[in-house]
C-alpha cells in the first residue's frame, strides 16, 4: 500500500519530471493510460451558464469537454497534493492533446494530467506548473527546496495546521497522540 | 430575404436550445455528509477520512484538487461553489471545514456520471466526527 501511495503521490515527479512525453502508470485502481484532444473548459460555467472571463482566472476548477459532449473533471496533475487547475487555466477556451490518466473508482471516473500541449501540434509540457507558480506565489525561486515539499511550507496550510492540528481536533489533541505512539 | 431571415432565427434557435443543453436544471438538495479531498476518496490510495486523513485532505485542497462531501448515502459530490463564492480551487472557506461533519443545501448538477454540487448555505457544522486516527495514524506518512 505504501508503495502505492508514493506511486500516486510522486511517481511523476521522480520518474516524469525530465523530458518523457508519455504516461506512465500511478497502479491506480480501474486505470487507463490515455491521450486524447478536447477543450479545456470551466466546470461551473459548462455546467450553468455562469461563465467569466478566462474560465475564472484560476480560482475554478476546470476540465475537458470531448468531442462527444463528455465532460471530464481533471483532478490531479503530476505534483504531490495538487489538482489540474493551474496546468489547464493557460489554455483557457483552446483545445488541447491531454496525456494521463483515467481511473475508474467507486462509480466515479477522474482524470490526472502528466502531459499536454496545444492541439494538434503545440509544444509538450509536463503537468507541474503549480509548483512554480506556487513558487512565485510564495516569493520563492522556482528552486527552492521548499518548493517540493509545498504542502509543508505553505503559509496557509502551515496556519489551518497550527490552529486546527494534524488531526483537526487541536494542538492538545495532537501533543496527546503523538505522546501515545 | 426571406431565407436570410429564416436562417438567422433558426440559428438564434439553435444557440438558444445548445445554451439550455449545457445549462441542465439542476436539482435542489439538502445533504449531510463529511468533507473530503475527492482525489484520495476516489482513488483509495490511502485511508481517506476522518482525523487521521484531516492534515492531507486540507494539503489537497490546498493544492486545488476538488473537495467533495461524502453524503450519509454514499454518494460523493464535488464542491464548484461555496455559500457564494465560486472560488473552487483552494476554497479558503472549504479549507476551513476540511474533514468536518456538515449540512449544506444546495444544487446538483448531474454529468457523465459526476455530481456536482453548489453549496449555497451551510446549514450545520458538528466539526470533525469520524474519529480513525487511533485506527489509522496520520495519513499517508504516519506524522
Amino acid at each position: 500500500m505504501t508503495r502505492l501511495i508514493f506511486a500516486a503521490l510522486f511517481g511523476g515527479l521522480l520518474l516524469f519530471g525530465g523530458t518523457a512525453r508519455a504516461a506512465s502508470s500511478w497502479g491506480l485502481p480501474g486505470e487507463e493510460i490515455v491521450r486524447f484532444d478536447a477543450k479545456v473548459v470551466d466546470l461551473l460555467c459548462e455546467l450553468t451558464g455562469d461563465c467569466p472571463d478566462r474560465c475564472g482566472g484560476g480560482k475554478r476548477q476546470l476540465g475537458l469537454l470531448t468531442d462527444e459532449g463528455t465532460l471530464i473533471p481533471a483532478v490531479k496533475n503530476k505534483v504531490a497534493f495538487a489538482g489540474a487547475a493551474d496546468e489547464l487555466i493557460d489554455f483557457c477556451g483552446k483545445r488541447v492533446t491531454a496525456d494521463g490518466l483515467f481511473t475508474t473508482n467507486r462509480g466515479h471516473k477522474l482524470f490526472v494530467l502528466q502531459f499536454l500541449r496545444e492541439a494538434p501540434d503545440g509544444k509538450w509540457r509536463g503537468a507541474n506548473r503549480f509548483s512554480p507558480k506556487w513558487a512565485e506565489r510564495n516569493g520563492l525561486d522556482a528552486k527552492d527546496p521548499k518548493v517540493k515539499q509545498w504542502f509543508r511550507n505553505d503559509p496557509r496550510v502551515k496556519a489551518l495546521i497550527e490552529k486546527q492540528g494534524k488531526l483537526g481536533l487541536g494542538p492538545e489533541a495532537d501533543r496527546k497522540y503523538m505522546e501515545s505512539q | 430575404m426571406m431565407f436570410i431571415r429564416t436562417a438567422i432565427l433558426g440559428g438564434a434557435l439553435s444557440l438558444v436550445l445548445a445554451t439550455a443543453a449545457a445549462a441542465a436544471a439542476p436539482q435542489r438538495v439538502k445533504i449531510t455528509g463529511e468533507v473530503i479531498d475527492s482525489w484520495c476518496y476516489l482513488t483509495e490510495i490511502m485511508y481517506p477520512e476522518g482525523s487521521a486523513h484531516h492534515q492531507c485532505a486540507i494539503w489537497c485542497a490546498a493544492g486545488g484538487i476538488p473537495v467533495g462531501i461524502l453524503a450519509d448515502d454514499g454518494q460523493v459530490y464535488l464542491v464548484l461553489k461555496f455559500e457564494g463564492d465560486d472560488t473552487s480551487n483552494a476554497n479558503p472557506g472549504l479549507l476551513e471545514i476540511q474533514s468536518h461533519k456538515v449540512s449544506v443545501e444546495g444544487d446538483v448538477y448531474e454529468r457523465d456520471g459526476i455530481k456536482y454540487l453548489l453549496v449555497d448555505k451551510v446549514l450545520g457544522d458538528r466539526g470533525i466526527v469520524n474519529l480513525t486516527h487511533d485506527d489509522y495514524g496520520i495519513q499517508p506518512f504516519g506524522e
